[in-house]
């Protein structure tokens, strides 16, 4: 965030201007040339002095507002109200406005390869389809069965724990088992998992103990044997977000070794007994696994591919696979070897054979051209069969070479890495992009068959089945996903505060609040209305006791409830404590990053970054100002203001809330000053006072929820809208507004509009569509 | 000697810069009286359950000696064997003695107290200290001229699959079992696996390649720019395999494709462990290597020899069981052929880059948890060597009287130069490594 340590400094400078009547009518192409030209090169440009491009998406209104105020630099406010008007009009539709950039130079679907997001999800998927699928209830907790004896023999009872913590003690754990000091528990059920990477599990026990995560035979933590004073076990695991996965807990009470009592009775010395079995997610603290991310039912192994990828190309604000490079093909051979180990050491559960069994060659060569079939998301025609299945088959002694050549092949292959790449692909293709776009991975058996049935093609059925899709786990997690990259929160985060000024908000409080968001947006998603309006305007936020009682309520409760804070005075996303905290200093808010965070994000709208990075004036060197005073002060040059005359005044409507997000009504015994405003595209400026004013505007413009579509698009689609055709957008943007505000409606009408229409189609030909 | 025109430039060959000449010249180590750079290689193999010892041990001491009905297998090998009699574990404390015996046989050191119940005795955990493999592994992998790819290499055969401390006997370091791999087609796949991988990538990157030539000719000149790039990647990667399968020509043992982890195929799976074991050496990919039959306590029912029993079940037969102990006497010869399998693959296969074979330059050393199976004694625990390298004087029969046996896992390091003054519990490493 380079930026938002950049300043630009303030106060709007009142430009008068004087000369009116005499300059008449000069008009914009004129006024171009002689005022602009020398700077900006005649078509907008550039020059070697000042070689950025004269583009972005600031409307005529916004534009003539700025290069009234700011321009000819060496003269700022010399143009006529009409000059400027004039100059602005001639620019905006000559090549700055996004349209005639779009005239000038059209854009395109491009050739794309799979994202990083997406080459995980294909391989899990592509394993996936061979073994069961999870059917995950309702129901939150792992299943525990209770044996009394020391190896899972017997069992009297079974529940569902809502999570493992359990100080035993001296006494048996339930009614039902007599015998306190020889018993053993197994606990079952599906990790729900919404982080990306390596997780740690810890596992807390004076007993034997072992834990099996998304692997059942071979556990990550192996403390059966317990030895010297070791009592906390640490293992770890890779796991893809949106996905559940096989978790298994056992524990004993008691000495293990031979199953003579005798020989235990002379030499037990029992120690009290307690389990406690924790993670740390990605981003998240070490905590009791809860009850929420654990369910009792059961899900097959899952294989996650652990290679590094480079990232994906985000310069467009959403990730992209439109370029490659070395490294991200070196990642792809490791995935592939990766891949081809997995399924080669898991062969016989996939092709549901055994070493014994007769047509277990046969089967292993129908496992691979399914397998290569998945891979390519496109029925395998003879020629394609033979080079990449039956060849290798024919040319292997053995066919667990055949099956590992295969594997490599299809892994590589550019019809696996890449993007419907036989552009003949007509509605396999659809189908292909149909599922990407929802779910980030190829398409399931039943949407195949649909195109090959000519389905898809009716906008209907692929309404329905972008329906069907959604609901999925590994979609609902996109969703999430795009709502954490409109938050800015995808990244890694870092909110070290002040200790003095804020003593409590710590890391236990950071990952409290990141939960509290990551309910809200749970909630959200899966609610009937799915409205984009709460993100403003909800005024309740999930917290537990910590959080209520740092954030001015009382509770003793340490549930994730809902609750009303600060008298109804909160907006939704726009005050959680989590995002004022994140876009703020250490020791004092940040309305600058405030600000651009609604600019860019809310209002949709371009900034170019800051020409020099700059430190903020620290607040104890200014010590008379407040925070809004002094941000003023620093962004007041003229450089600064092209942008921060738009920033400023929207960060300034959130400075009732400070560095950690708690309501506030002075600063150094200072009150307030949250009044704020802002230049729509179209329209008048509106002015706002505090947080609910500003969350009721941008709520109900139509800027910020087209804004919204487009950048859910480009998240989806991973293309550039304009691509699609000029009514795209518009009819995306009324479909959205017609559904409520539906966010789960809007994902699907982005897939039913963007499914069908592929590289193959150019622009003339989408322009021409009725 | 003669290779070498000076001694700076042996010592260049030694890769000693001249700088620490002096010094060198001062060190017995590597003084112009040693011998230079020759390989050194240990392998210990493990079988459980103690032996029976009227059938085991010589009657004679010296040069001049018998071997009886189990060492009978090592006849070829009589005169580069040698046999150690009256060495004790002498190390007590928490567990049994079938648990003590895996886990302080090449730790020298007690056990941790733990939650694993023996037979006897009480519980106990791992071991406290790391095992002698390890010690001469890491001062090994320590020095560039001896450093291999892996250091040391863990096999198995029939090893139960639960880690306790029964089936554990090589330690990394306090609490840090290693578990042996008992699965050929595994081991194969972390000694080839990198490179079968590319072998597999190079046989169809033709197929790739024109494919690729495929596809770029139906795709407009902007998308076809990515894959031309991915093209040259392709070409690039081709390029690097064929590079490196020139400069590693590694020679691999053929295996029988789908051999199952079952009992009856513990013949087999031994076999297929010895070559991979003979191969590994031959790569250099270790000088150290570890090969576990079974467990402590271990249960192989060796119906091939027509014994449906489990061997321990067996080994705790009275001594007057007539019948019990002609079956020990043939399960343990038949540990011993699998030994003399080793040191006869060994001895066919010729020193890479040195004289003689490689049995020259490795010594097997044959050992178990228990010195005999009923008394689970430790005293007089089995110790048989064969091969060379380590300096000892081998085609001997010795009766040291009982002494314990850290010092013999000592005169194992001191054997590869590691003069370490004390392993595993100090109070039985007085007087030092014995001098064999």
């Amino acid at each position: 965030m380079t930026w938002s340590r950049c300043f630009s400094y303030g106060l709007l400078v009142a430009v008068v201007s004087l000369a009116t009547a005499d300059v008449s009518a000069r008009d914009g192409q004129t006024v171009f040339a002689e005022s602009c030209a020398t700077c900006h090169g005649e078509a907008g440009g550039g020059t070697d002095a000042f070689p950025q491009p004269l583009a972005g998406d600031l409307s005529v209104s916004q534009l003539a507002a700025l290069v009234q105020e700011t321009m000819p630099e060496d003269d700022p406010g010399s143009l006529s109200n009409d000059e400027a008007r004039a100059v602005v009009e001639f620019a905006f539709h000559g090549f700055y406005s996004p349209v005639a950039k779009a005239r000038s130079q059209p854009p395109r679907i491009e050739l794309s390869r799979l994202t990083v997001r997406q080459h995980r999800q294909s391989l899990a998927d592509l394993v996936a389809s061979f073994v069961g699928t999870p059917n995950i209830g309702d129901e939150r907790g792992m299943k525990g069965e209770y044996f009394p004896s020391r190896h899972f023999k017997d069992r009297v009872f079974e529940r569902v724990d809502a999570n493992i913590d359990f100080d035993i003690g001296s006494e048996s754990p339930v009614a039902q088992m007599k015998d306190a000091d020889q018993f053993s528990i197994r606990w079952q059920g599906s990790l729900l998992v919404s982080e990306t990477g390596w997780h740690e599990f810890v596992v807390r026990t004076s007993q034997a103990t072992r834990l099996f995560v998304n692997d059942n035979e071979h556990a990550i933590v192996d403390a059966w044997v317990k030895s010297g004073d070791e009592h906390e076990h640490v293992g770890r695991a890779y796991l893809l977000a949106g996905r559940t996965y096989p978790i298994r807990l056992e524990f004993s009470r008691n000495n293990q070794g031979v199953s003579d009592e005798k020989v235990h009775s002379q030499h037990e010395q029992l120690e009290k007994a307690s389990i406690n079995l924790l993670w740390k997610p990605p981003r998240g603290k070490l905590e009791t696994i809860p009850s929420r991310a654990i369910a009792p039912d059961w899900s097959p192994e899952v294989f996650v591919c652990t290679t590094p990828f480079p990232p994906d190309d985000r310069s467009y604000g959403w990730e992209r696979g439109t370029s490659i490079s070395p490294a991200w093909d070196e990642a792809t051979t490791t995935a592939a070897i990766e891949a081809a180990e997995y399924v080669a050491t898991h062969i016989d559960e996939l092709a549901k054979t055994t070493l014994s069994d007769e047509q277990r060659p046969a089967k292993i060569k129908d496992f691979c051209a399914a397998f290569v079939e998945s891979a390519f998301r496109t029925p395998l025609d003879e020629a394609i069969r033979e080079q990449y299945v039956d060849r290798h088959f024919a040319a292997a002694e053995q066919e667990s070479v055949a099956l590992r050549r295969v594997v490599l092949l299809a892994l590589k292959s550019p019809r696996f890495l890449f993007r419907e790449i036989d552009a003949s692909g007509g509605d396999r293709n659809t189908a292909a992009r149909l599922a990407y776009i929802v779910s980030d991975s190829f398409p399931p058996d039943w949407l195949s068959r649909q195109a090959d049935e000519g389905k898809l093609t009716d906008e209907s059925n692929r309404r329905l089945a972008a329906q069907r899709m959604l609901e999925s786990r590994v979609a609902r997690q996109k969703q999430r996903e795009f709502l954490r990259t409109w938050l800015q929160i995808d990244g890694v985060v870092e909110m070290q505060k002040d200790v003095e000024q804020f003593p409590g908000f710590d890391e236990t409080m950071v990952s409290d609040l990141r939960t509290s968001l990551e309910l809200f947006l749970d909630e959200l998603l899966s609610s009937e209305t799915a409205d984009y309006r709460e993100l403003f305007l909800a005024q309740e936020i999930y917290a537990n006791d910590r959080i209520v009682n740092y954030y001015g309520g009382e509770t003793s409760d340490p549930r994730f409830l809902k609750y009303r804070l600060d008298d109804g005075r909160r907006a939704g996303m726009l005050t959680h404590p989590y995002m004022m905290a994140m876009f703020a200093h250490h020791d004092s808010t940040s309305p600058i990053h405030r600000g651009v965070f609604l600019a860019r994000s809310v209002l949709g709208q371009t900034l170019k970054p800051p020409p020099d990075a700059v430190a903020p004036f620290a607040a104890d060197l200014h010590p008379e100002l407040t925070t809004r005073e002094r941000v003023a002060m620093q962004t007041r040059p003229a450089a600064c203001m092209t942008c921060h005359h738009v920033i400023n005044p929207l960060g300034f409507a959130l400075e009732r809330f400070d560095a950690v997000g708690r309501y506030r009504t002075v600063e150094r015994e200072r009150p307030i000053n949250d009044r704020g405003r802002y230049q729509p595209r179209n329209g008048d400026a509106v002015e706002f006072s505090g947080a609910r004013e500003l969350a009721d505007y941008l709520a109900a413009s139509s800027q910020v929820s087209e804004a919204f579509v487009e950048q859910m698009f480009h998240f989806m689609v991973q293309q550039s809208i304009a691509a699609y055709g000029v009514e795209t957008k518009p009819k995306l943007h009324q479909a959205f507004i017609s559904s409520g505000y539906n966010i789960r409606q809007l994902a699907i009408e982005i897939a039913v509009a963007a499914s069908p229409i592929g590289r193959e189609h150019d622009a003339e030909s989408l322009a021409n569509q009725p | 000697m003669s290779k070498h025109n000076s001694r700076r430039e042996f010592l260049r060959h030694l890769g000693l810069s001249a700088a620490v000449a002096p010094f060198v010249m001062n060190s017995n180590s590597l003084g112009f009286a040693a011998t230079p750079q020759r390989k050194q290689r240990l392998v210990i193999i493990f079988s459980p359950n103690g032996v029976f010892p009227d059938e085991f041990w010589p009657d004679e001491v010296g040069k001049d000696f018998k071997l009886k009905e189990i060492l009978r297998p090592l006849e070829p090998f009589k005169n580069r064997t040698l046999i150690v009699h009256g060495v004790d574990d002498r190390v007590r404390g928490d567990g049994d003695g079938h648990m003590r015996g895996i886990g302080c046989l090449l730790t020298g050191i007690e056990l941790f107290p733990g939650n694993i119940q023996g037979g006897s005795d009480t519980p106990a955990g791992w071991s406290s200290g790391l095992s002698i493999d390890q010690e001469i592994r890491n001062y090994l992998q320590n020095d560039p001229t001896t450093r291999t790819r892996f250091g040391s290499l863990e096999f198995g055969v029939m090893v139960p699959d639960h880690a306790d401390t029964w089936t554990r006997m090589v330690y990394a370091g306090p609490n840090k079992p290693v578990a042996p791999i008992d699965d050929p087609y595994q081991m194969f796949q972390k000694l080839y696996g990198e490179l079968k991988d590319r072998e597999n990538f190079a046989s169809v990157l033709d197929e790739l390649q024109g494919d690729l030539e495929t596809l770029r000719r139906a795709m407009n000149d902007e998308d076809r720019k990515l894959l031309d790039q991915q093209t040259t990647f392709v070409r690039e990667f081709e390029r690097q395999v064929a590079d490196d399968s020139a400069a590693e020509q590694h020679v691999e043992p053929k295996l029988e494709p789908n051999i199952e982890r079952q009992n009856d195929n513990m013949p087999k799976l031994t076999a297929m462990q010895i070559e991979l074991l003979v191969h590994g050496f031959l790569n250099d990919f270790a000088r150290v290597a570890t090969f576990q039959i079974t467990n402590s306590v271990g249960q192989p029912r060796m119906t091939w020899l027509g014994i449906d029993e489990g061997h321990h079940g067996i080994s705790h037969e009275p001594d007057t069981n007539t019948e019990a102990v002609a079956k020990l006497v043939k399960i343990n010869r038949w540990y011993c052929e699998q030994v003399a399998l080793l040191a006869r693959r060994l001895d066919e296969t010729p020193e890479p880059g040195g004289d003689g074979t490689m049995l020259d330059h490795t010594m097997v050393l044959w050992t178990n948890e228990l010195g005999k199976g009923n008394s689970h004694t430790h005293d007089n625990t089995p110790f048989v060597m064969v091969g060379a390298g380590l300096g000892f004087e081998m085609g001997r029969s010795l009766k040291l009287g009982g002494v314990p046996h850290n010092r013999l896992l000592m005169a194992l390091a001191h054997g590869f130069g590691h003069r370490i003054d004390s392993f595993g519990n100090r109070d039985f490493c007085g007087d030092g490594p014995l001098l064999l």
